[in-house]
Parts: structure tokens; sequence; C-alpha cells
């Protein structure tokens, strides 16, 4: 028996965290979630494997593409035409809903539905396959989704499809939470989850695997990308992961002790040529001085980034990367107010850093989905040190920073 | 701080109206309508600036036409400025001139001088109404210290100043109401894009809709496909009926004229009849023919008459010719037998005749003995003759041979000449012998011609001529008789001994030479006599054997009655010899032969056959039978033509014919025509739509207009939530300076609430003795310690604890912010002794505040005793 276990496609949604690409990179950026998946779809028909699993999240709902409905009819159809079963339980981003009714995909594409349930597919070898999962009905499943599968099957093999997270016993358990202890209750011989960006073996014996998206969309998912392809090996499933991505993403850091902005350019140049990446890399670098700039070196920190992009382009195209973002760090300095006594700016800051004071700060802007969603991960302390470098800056009469 | 004058140029019902004021309780008394309000609002816009023109009512623009706006002096740190504010942008134009100094100042520094009260401050907690006196309701702690901050951080003006930069920073990224700020912009971009964005999502919405056209026009499509077919075939199935129409018309009418004809036989029986007849015919004309054949072949042939009757009892003749040859042989036997007979007899009446007695007694025969005595006797008698007639001969020859050796006998012999003639003659005979009857007399003719040949050839030329022994002939001649008759005497003598034995056979009449020979005879005859019998015999048997046989044959063969038994042989045999002949000569006669006789059996059967299958038909005769043969066979073309229509039709459209008519068909078949049609063209809208729809899938699905929108609109995001960040920084930064002012003047507001409940103590007559500000409200302790939070007090005591509030707040707060006290008719909520108290409180504030009440209650002069205090009466000039 030989699979692929996929999940996450993601197809055609946006890269976050860019605020502007050069136009062909751009390109490649909206083709890059289709580019991956079909890799995967193109291993599916080259390795002629049995079937194909993905665990939800084909794509965003609330993106309502086109072009990711049309490509996976397309996909679909390819795999169809060489008999190749799909199966896919739908994820908390492309939850089902009445429309997936409306149109049938193949007769080889099976859906699950929002009840757990098991299908059984017959393979050319004659082997008998259970594969038991569900599909989210709506954007959070916080029920104990897990004590629903069933039992292993009197099938020679029984796959568990699972687009989740493990349990954290917090109140944010919305993504059908589960713990692995549950997965290896039902005694199956490979668990495909999804849900989770970062491909990764949760457990072995029987694999609990997730196998990230294939393609990274944002800063924080880096890593290599891809998807399983699961071959049987005596009474073992073993997964082999491949690498998929046509994009990469990559954070990376820089101390330096450079005073000018010439010196920090050179550095920087410097840190590309060692840094070469074999994908062409959206890169997130975090440049921390030791030393302050000097006064006007600072006022033009605003444009630098802008500037070495422009004009190391040859040096960027030869490392293949890309700075979607480049911060300078200032050195740290603790705050020293005058006719104020430290006291009271402590009593100030913890009336003014606490959640509730900063949502109250943000009002109708957290109506704003996306400036919700960016406050949802900055902590008061990120906001209280920010804001302690900007009074700083004051104290001394600089700009504020840049980043 | 405190006013010193105020001077109205032309406010509300004011012009040119100067009241002088003094820095203790001053009461500006006046009924309703004097302008007590427009003085509050004259203060405020004064100081704060006028109202825009949007509120026109708050303005209080002059009615006269006089100057808009006004002066007042006010008095701060033993300085005396006068503010002027006339008509003018932005709030008015303000001139600013510090009198102590003589100085104009700038416009501008006005705010600072009357810092850290600005309009709302001075509104809120300054500037009293019965109105503004409902705030309480709201006053929490968060209010207050709102108020607390405006005038704590009074001497932290670098803070504040940063504070206020980090504000207008914070504004220029983000207004919750304006449109000009970044952050606004990029909302508004974003609202735009998420709208193209919407717009182009209705592609989505499009899409499934398209997918979802799609499918329902293919299964649309399939259907009308199908119905198509359907309908085509209907029609088409119609349309045949309508063109079978007249090939049911046509079944129809041979249907109606077609009646059903008795008959004893069906066609069948035609067929048998015709089959019957045909054999006979067929019979009839081959026997015809054959005979003519035979005819031809008779005439030819030269048949015998009775052939043809033989033919007939062929079988039963069969036998009798196969003893034809036997009785051909019998015939043969008999004539054989006849002839031997007749012979026989001939023979023996010859033998009789010749030998018999005249009494017919036949001689007796010899004995073997007597025989070979005779015999003896006659050859020594012939010996004798022999030798006399040799003698004789040879006399005769000597005696000739003498006269021929006389001269005169010299003459040839004319025989000798005519050797070949002899010859001639002697062949002659030999063959005219061999056309005798019998072979004796050929065998005596050939003799004879021999004789004749060999007595021309060699007696003729051997008589030679002998002249010259004439004397010795003389001699033989003399010898010779002698001799001669010598033997005379011995023939005597023998012919007495022949006679002896003649006499004793009674052969007395015949000459002796014939005896032996008579002998042969007379056994001849005993024999012929003894055969005859036996001959007789056999001819007797063989006469019954001929007449069986032809009784048998006279039987079969009547022609052949009293005729010839020899004749009928003959006839029979000659009917043999033909049928033999038939048989094995001529192929043709011999196969015609049979013909004729098997169709002479066809012939008899075929009849035999017709006239028994009229008679089961109950037919008289053909013509009858024809005659209705006839009428069951155009029966049976009607039926047949029916039939062919009827299958041409085939049933089930004959089916379908018969339950309908031509108009309802033709009108059937146009609906039926005009529907395939209408689907034809239902289909075609189909199909050209499922080619739209696929043009237009294609179309949604390669445009990239989403896609681009959507990282368009994330990295909008991307750029809003770094506006964001910033403007958010910037405002808790700048909430981080206030929050730290307050802190750094947080413990004056204890003092505040401490001096308010000593206030609201003397207002209320002690009737509540504290004030408690919690995080959300204000509450406050009655006198018997109960607590009632203040939506619990009646509306003149909630603001009774609102004044109490705000004058403690004016009087903790003095240090730093002093400002005038404005109440506008405040009090008419309080009933009268606790409108004495209040003015009895304002009073004694007044020696540390300026208050300015104005009011319609005349008995509020009466507490403005004093020297710091005036009473003002707004309707006097």
């Amino acid at each position: 028996m030989k699979f692929i276990h996929a999940a996450d496609l993601h197809l055609d949604s946006p890269f976050l965290g860019l605020t502007g690409l050069p136009t062909q990179l751009a390109a490649q950026v909206r083709q890059s979630t289709f580019a991956a998946a079909t890799k995967i779809f193109d291993r599916a028909l080259a390795e002629h494997v049995d079937f194909v699993l993905l665990a939800g999240d084909l794509f965003d709902r609330a993106e309502q593409s086109v072009a990711a409905q049309a490509y996976l009819f397309d996909q679909f159809r390819r795999l169809a035409a060489a008999q190749i079963p799909v199966v896919i339980s739908f994820g908390n981003h492309d939850y089902a809903t009445d429309q997936h009714q409306l149109v049938a995909y193949p007769a080889n594409v099976t859906v699950f539905g929002p009840d757990v349930t098991t299908t059984t597919l017959t393979l050319k070898s004659g082997e008998t396959v259970a594969i038991s999962g569900f599909s989210y009905p709506q954007r959070w499943v916080s029920d104990d989704v897990v004590a629903a599968y069933p039992p292993h099957a009197a099938t020679d093999w029984h796959l568990g499809m699972l687009h989740g997270a493990v349990a954290t016993g917090g109140t944010n358990d919305h993504y059908a939470p589960f713990t692995l202890d549950d997965l290896r209750q039902k005694h199956y011989d490979y668990w495909a989850l999804g849900h989770i960006h970062h491909h990764r073996l949760l457990a072995e014996n029987p694999p609990i695997v997730y196998a990230g998206n294939p393609q990274g969309r944002a800063i924080n998912e880096t890593g290599a990308k891809g998807a399983y392809l699961v071959t049987s090996q005596g009474h073992e499933l073993v997964p082999e992961f491949f690498e998929t991505a046509v994009l990469a993403w990559d954070t990376a850091t820089l101390t330096t002790a450079a005073t000018t902005l010439v010196a920090l350019g050179q550095e920087l140049t410097d840190w590309l040529t060692a840094h070469p990446a074999s994908l062409p890399t959206l890169t997130a670098l975090t440049i921390t001085t030791t030393r302050s700039l000097a006064a006007e070196e600072q006022a033009r920190l605003a444009e630098w980034p802008a500037l070495f992009q422009r004009t190391q382009r040859t040096a960027l195209r030869a490392a293949n990367r890309y700075f979607v973002r480049l911060t300078v760090v200032p050195p740290t300095a603790t705050l020293t107010a005058p006719e104020l006594d430290q006291s009271y700016w402590e009593q100030g800051a913890a009336q003014v850093f606490t959640p509730a004071n900063v949502q109250s700060v943000f009002g109708k802007l957290a109506q704003e989905p996306s400036l919700a969603a960016w406050l949802d991960q900055v902590t008061p302390r990120d906001l209280q040190q920010a804001a302690s470098r900007r009074l700083n800056q004051r104290v001394r009469g600089e700009n504020p920073d840049v980043s | 701080m405190y006013l010193k004058t105020l001077t109205l140029f032309g406010f509300g019902q004011f012009h040119d109206r100067t009241f002088d004021l003094t820095p203790g309780l001053n009461v500006l008394l006046g009924p309703n309508e004097a302008g007590k309000s427009t003085i509050t609002q004259f203060i405020t816009a004064i100081l704060f600036g006028f109202p825009t023109k949007k509120h026109p009512e708050l303005r209080y623009e002059p009615l006269d036409g006089s100057q808009f706006g006004g002066s007042l002096e006010l008095v701060k740190d033993a300085n005396v400025y006068r503010v002027t504010r006339v008509a003018g942008a932005r709030g008015g134009k303000v001139t600013l001139q510090n009198l102590t100094t003589d100085l104009t100042l700038p416009a501008t520094q006005l705010p600072k001088l009357l810092a850290p009260v600005d309009l709302a401050l001075f509104e809120n907690v300054y500037a009293l109404n019965e109105l503004r006196l409902g705030t309480v309701f709201q006053a929490s702690k968060q209010v207050v210290m709102d108020r607390l901050r405006h005038v704590g951080a009074v001497g932290s003006d670098f803070w504040l100043a940063q504070a206020q930069q980090l504000d207008k920073a914070a504004d220029e990224r983000y207004k919750p109401q304006g449109r000009n700020p970044q952050l606004n912009q990029q909302l508004q971009q974003h609202r735009d894009l998420t709208a193209k964005l919407e717009k182009a999502n209705g592609a989505y919405q499009e899409y499934w809709r398209l997918l979802q056209d799609q499918e329902t026009a293919r299964k649309r499509q399939t259907t009308l496909q199908h119905d198509l077919a359907a309908s085509r075939q209907h029609a088409n199935d119609l349309a045949q009926q309508l063109q079978a129409w007249p090939t049911y018309q046509q079944w129809q009418e041979l249907g109606q004229t077609t009646t059903t004809a008795t008959t004893g036989f069906t066609e069948d029986d035609v067929t048998a009849f015709e089959r019957v007849t045909s054999q006979v015919t067929a019979a009839q004309s081959a026997l015809k023919a054959d005979q003519h054949r035979l005819q031809n072949l008779q005439s030819h042939t030269q048949l015998p008459k009775i052939f043809q009757e033989a033919l007939k009892v062929t079988p039963q003749l069969t036998p009798l010719l196969a003893q034809l040859p036997t009785m051909t042989e019998t015939e043969q036997e008999r004539a054989r037998l006849l002839a031997q007979q007749r012979d026989l007899e001939q023979r023996t009446t010859g033998i009789e005749r010749q030998y018999a007695t005249a009494s017919g007694q036949m001689p007796r025969p010899f004995s073997l003995a007597t025989t070979q005595q005779l015999k003896q006797l006659q050859d020594n008698l012939a010996l004798a003759n022999q030798k006399r007639r040799r003698l004789q001969q040879d006399l005769n020859q000597a005696n000739e041979d003498y006269r021929r050796l006389q001269p005169t006998r010299q003459r040839r012999n004319p025989l000798a000449d005519k050797q070949v003639g002899w010859l001639a003659a002697g062949l002659v005979a030999l063959i005219g012998a061999m056309f005798l009857p019998g072979t004796v007399f050929k065998l005596v003719g050939a003799a004879l011609g021999i004789v004749i040949g060999y007595y021309g050839v060699f007696v003729v030329e051997s008589q030679t001529p002998a002249s010259r022994q004439l004397q010795a002939l003389a001699d033989d001649i003399k010898d010779l008789q002698a001799q001669l008759r010598e033997g005379g005497q011995r023939i005597d003598e023998l012919t007495d001994q022949i006679d002896a034995i003649g006499t004793a056979h009674d052969l007395g009449r015949l000459p002796a030479e014939q005896w032996l020979a008579a002998q042969a005879a007379i056994g001849e005859w005993e024999r012929l006599t003894q055969q005859l019998d036996s001959v007789h015999q056999r001819l007797t048997a063989t006469a019954a054997t001929q007449q069986d046989f032809q009784t048998a044959v006279t039987a079969l063969l009547p022609s052949l009655a009293h005729q010839d038994f020899r004749e009928v042989l003959h006839q029979l045999n000659q009917l043999q010899t033909t049928q033999q002949q038939l048989a094995t000569q001529d192929g043709e006669l011999a196969g015609l032969t049979a013909q004729l006789k098997r169709d002479q059996t066809a012939l008899t059967t075929a009849q035999a056959a017709q006239a028994t299958f009229l008679q089961t038909r109950n037919v008289a005769d053909e013509a009858e039978f024809y005659h209705q043969y006839q009428t069951i066979r155009e029966q049976g073309n009607r039926a047949a033509q029916c039939q062919a229509l009827a299958t041409q039709l085939g049933a089930a459209r004959l089916a379908q014919l018969q339950r309908t008519d031509q108009a309802t068909l033709t009108q059937a078949t146009q609906t039926a025509q005009a529907t395939a049609a209408d689907q034809q063209h239902q289909l075609d809208t189909v199909t050209t739509h499922l080619a739209t729809l696929a043009g237009q899938l294609t179309h949604l699905t390669s445009s990239g207009t989403q896609a681009t929108l959507r990282q368009k609109l994330a990295n909008l995001e991307t750029t809003m939530q770094a506006t964001a960040r910033e403007w958010l920084l910037d405002r808790l930064t700048s909430q981080w300076i206030a929050a730290t002012l307050a802190a750094a003047s947080g413990d004056r507001l204890p003092k505040i609430v401490a001096q308010a409940g000593e206030f609201y103590a003397q207002l209320t007559e002690n009737r509540y003795t504290k004030i408690e500000l919690t995080a959300e409200t204000l509450r406050v302790q009655r006198a018997d310690g109960a607590w009632r939070t203040v939506g619990q007090l009646s509306r003149g005591t909630a603001e009774q604890l609102d004044l109490a509030v705000k004058l403690a707040f004016a009087v903790i707060m003095q240090p730093q912010a002093a400002m005038p006290i404005v109440i506008d008719d405040g009090l008419v909520n309080f009933d009268a002794d606790r409108r004495q108290a209040a003015y009895r409180l304002l009073a004694k504030l007044g020696h540390h505040l300026q208050i300015i009440l104005l009011t319609a209650d005349s008995a509020a002069p009466t507490v403005a005793q004093g020297p710091t205090n005036r009473v003002v009466n707004l309707t006097s000039e």
C-alpha cells in the first residue's frame, strides 16, 4: 500500500506580512500554493499511489477563491483519470457548507460529513483500507470528536484523518482537541493530521503525523514544507516526507557594532553571501545594533532598508533571498524620566499596559479583523518595551524608531 | 485667577454693556430672559472661543447688529490681562493684552494662560447650570481622574508636551472619526479594496452559480437530448403513421370487401389440385409426347402392332415372352418334326413307292450275310460289268480308232477344242449346285460340275487321236470281242444268283443292282417309321405346349386369337425382338418405352388422385373446381394483399392507426414535430448556454483579480498593522505619560472626595455625611449609615452631590487651576433650605475663589453681604 498524506493546502491564500514585492516574486507568490499542491498531485501520479488523503484546509473558505475551486476540480479529475481515490476531511478554514454539496466532485473523491464516518477502499492489491474522519461543519469544533472514531475495523489497514490540535486544556481548544493517548487507543495504523502548518511526527508506532502545509505563507511558517508519502512495510506504515514548497520563509538575526549605514550595509551583504538559500526565500532579518548610530545616520535609517533592497539586488538574487522585514534594533537603554519619580512611571505603566486598557484604547480598530488579529498576538509587555524605547527617543530628542 | 470686568460689545441681547466683578461672590440677579445664560456663555466664549456656526443658538450673535463679541479682564498672578474676542475664524479673533505690562500677547498665549483649564474642563467643572449638574450621574472615578489629569500635571509641562506630541502623532496616524490620518486612509483603502474584493468575490458566488448552472444545464441538456430523441422518435413515428395512412386506407378497404367465402377446400387444396392436375397434365403430355415419339420410333422401327397392346400387359406378358425361345424352339422343333415327319413320310412313301409291293408290302430287309453275299455278288457283277464295259469300251475304242485311223475318219473331236467351255460349264454347274436346296443336290450338282470340268480338261484333252495303229486295233477288236462274250456269261451267272436273293426277299420288282441300296432304304424306312412315330409323339406334345402357350397369349393379346401359332410366335418374337431391340440396341426407344410405361402409370395414378381429390372436395369437375378456385384465389389475393399491407404496416402500427384518424394524426404529427423543433431549439439554447458558461468559467478561473486583490489586501493589512501599532504605541505612550502624571497627582483625589463629602453634608444639612468614589460611580452615606448610589438619589439631592464634588474639585485644585465658578441658575431644583445652605456655602467659598452666581432668586443677594461680594442687577443699567 502506498498513499500520500497532505493537509492545509490553503490554495490561493495570500501571503501574510508582506507590504510589497517585486512583480516577478509577487507572481511566484500568487502561484506558489498551487505549484506546491501540484507537486503533491504529480507525486501521487508518479508513484501510482493507492489514494490521497487531504486532511483539511484545502482552501480558505473566507477567501472565496474561484481559482482554488477550479484547481481542485482539475486536480481531482487528473487523479480520477488515474483511478486514484481522494479522501477529504474539511477543516476549520474550508469547513463544509451547502455549497460543496451543490457541486459534486468527481466520483473518486470522498468527502467526510460533519459526523465521523468510515469509508473503506479496496486496493488493486486486494488489501482493504478503512479510513475514518469528519469534516468541520463550522469554524470551530470544540467537542471531543476523537471519541466518535470507531475502533480498528476488520480491514487490513485502518487510518484516521483528523484536522485538529492537541488539547491544551485551556479555553481555546476549538480545533477538535485530542490527546495522543486518545488516538493510540483506537489502534489505527496511521493518523493523518492536519491544521498545524509544521510537518511533524507526533508519535511513531503508529505514526501520528502532521503533514504541515505544502507551502509556507507567513514568516512564522519557516522550515521545510511538503507532504508525506506513506508506504507499507510489512505491518507498518512508514511515512516519508517530501518537500513541495516553491518559496521559503526564513527569520534571521544579525548583531552588528556598525555605527554607519555603509558599514551596516556591508555587514548585511556579507551575511547574504554567507547564507545563500536553495529556494527563493522571503527573509525577515533583525539587526541588533550594539552601538547607536550617529544622529544623521539615524535620520536616514527609515529609508535605509528599502534603499538596501534596491541597491543590493544582485547580492540578494545571488543569495536567493528577499527581505520582507528588516528591523534595526537600537541598543537598549532604561528610561530616565526627568522630574518624575520612576515609581510613578511604573505605576502609570501598570495602569496603561494592561490587556483591558490596550483593548479599550484600540477601541473601534478592534472591529477590523486583521488589526484585531494583530492585537491578539501583541502582549502589553511588548508594547511597553516599544513605548519605553519611544519615550527614550523623545527624551533624547530622537526621531521615532524604525520598524 | 478671577475675572475683573466683562465688556459685552454685542452678545445676545446685550450690547455695549460692562459688568465689574469682585474676586469673591458675585450675584447677578435677573428674572427669566434677563440674560443670565447669555453671561455664562459670554464668559465661556471669550475665554475658549465662539462655538462654530453649526450651533448658532450657542453663538449668541447680537440681534441689533452691534459688533459680535466682547472682552474681559482677568487677573492672574497679579497681572491684569484683557482678552478681546470678536467675530473671526476659528472661534473668533482674539486679542490678548497684558494690561499690567501693557504688552499685547499672541492669541496663542491665551490657552497657556488658562491652562490647565480648557473648554472641556471649564464646562465640566466650573460652568454650572441645571443641565450640567446632571453630569454627576456619569461621574465616575475616571471622569474625576480625567479632570484631575488636566490639572494634576501642572508643572510637568515637558511630559504634557510630549504626550501632546504623541497624541498629535497618533492623531496623524489615526482618528476614530477622521479621514485624513494614515490609518484612516489605509482603512478607507482597506474598505475600498475589500469592496473590490467582495465584488471580485462576487465571482466566487458567480463561479458556484455558474458551476451549478453548468450542472443544471448539463442535466437539462441530457434530459433534452433524451426528450428530443423521444420526441423525434414520436414525430417520426407519427410521420410514418401518416405516411402509412394511404396504405392503411387501402387495407381498410380491402378488409371491408373481404367476405368469407364458403369453401370446401383451402388454398393448399388448390395447390394440391393444381399439383394433381398438373401431374395428370404432365403425365398426359408426357405420355402423349412419349407416344408421339414412340410412333415416330415405331414408324422407323416398324414396331409390331401388338407392341402397344403388349405394353399394357407387359408384366403378365414378360413370363410368356420368357418362354418364347422355348416356344420358338418348340415351334422349330415342331416344324422340324413336321418337316422330318413329312420327310420321313416322303421318304417312307418314296421308299414304299420304290420298294413296296403292289400291295404296299415292303420287302424284307436282308440279313447281314445276305447282304454280304449280295454285295459280293454285286461287286462281282459290277466288276464283270465293268470289265465288259471296259472291254466293250476298248472294243468301241478300237473300232473307233480303227475307223478314225481310216482317212475318212480323219477329223477332229469338236469337243476337244472346247476345253474352256467345259470348264466354264463345270464351274457354272458347281456354283449352280450351291443354289440347290438340300445338301444332296448340292453335292450332286457340285460333283457334276467337277465332272464336267474334269471332262473338259482331262478327258477331252486326253482323247488323243490314234491312227497309226489301225491294224493293231483290229486285233484288239477281236480279242476284245472274245473277252466280251466271256464276260457276258459271267454276268448272267451272277445275275441269276442275285435274282434268287431278290425273290426271297420280295425284291422282285427291283433290279438287283438296287437291292443293296434298297436294303439301306428298307432299313431306312424302318428307322424312319420308328422316327416317325417318335416325331409324331413329340409333335403331339409340342402341339399341347403350343396350345397352352397360345391360350395364355391369347388371353393377354386378344388380337392374336385365332391366329396361327407360328404367326403368334412370329408376332411375339417380333415383339420380343422389338423389345430386345429397344432394350439393347436403341436406349431411347427402350427408355421411351419404359417412360411410356411410367407415364402410363403416372397418368393413371394422377387421374385417380385427381378424381379422388375432386371427390373429397365435393366438386363435380375441374371447371367447377376452378370456378371455386378462382373465387378462393381472388379472396386469397385480397387476403394476401391485405396481409401484405398489414405486414407492411406492422401489427403495432396497424393497431395505432386503428385507434386514430387522419386529421388527428396530422394534428398530432404537427404537434410532435413542433415539440421536437421546440426541444431542439431549447437544446440549442442550452448548448449555447453551456458554451457560454464554459467560457465564463474559464474567464473566472483564469482571472487573477481575486488573488491579486487578496494579496494587496494582505499587504495592506500588514501595513495597517504597522500603522496601528505605531498609533497604539503613540496613544499608549501618551496614556502612560498621563497615567504617570495622574499617579503623581493621584493623592489629590482622596482630598477632593473628602472635601466634597464635607460640602455635601453642608448642602444637605448633614443628611448625608460621606461620599465614596468607586471605580464605577459615586455613592453616598446617609447620616444613619445607609449607602445610596447616585441612581437612588432624588434629582435635587443628586444635583447637590454634583455641586459638592465640583466645588471640592475647584477648591482643592485651586493652586494649580484657579478659575471662577459660574453658576447659572443651577440651584433651581434645590428646596429653599438647601438653597439657603448652598448660598451660605458659596458665600463662604467666595473668600477663596471667585464665584459668579446668576440667579432669578431675589433671596440670593441676602447671602452676598460682605466686602468681597457684589450684587449686580442685570435688568438695571
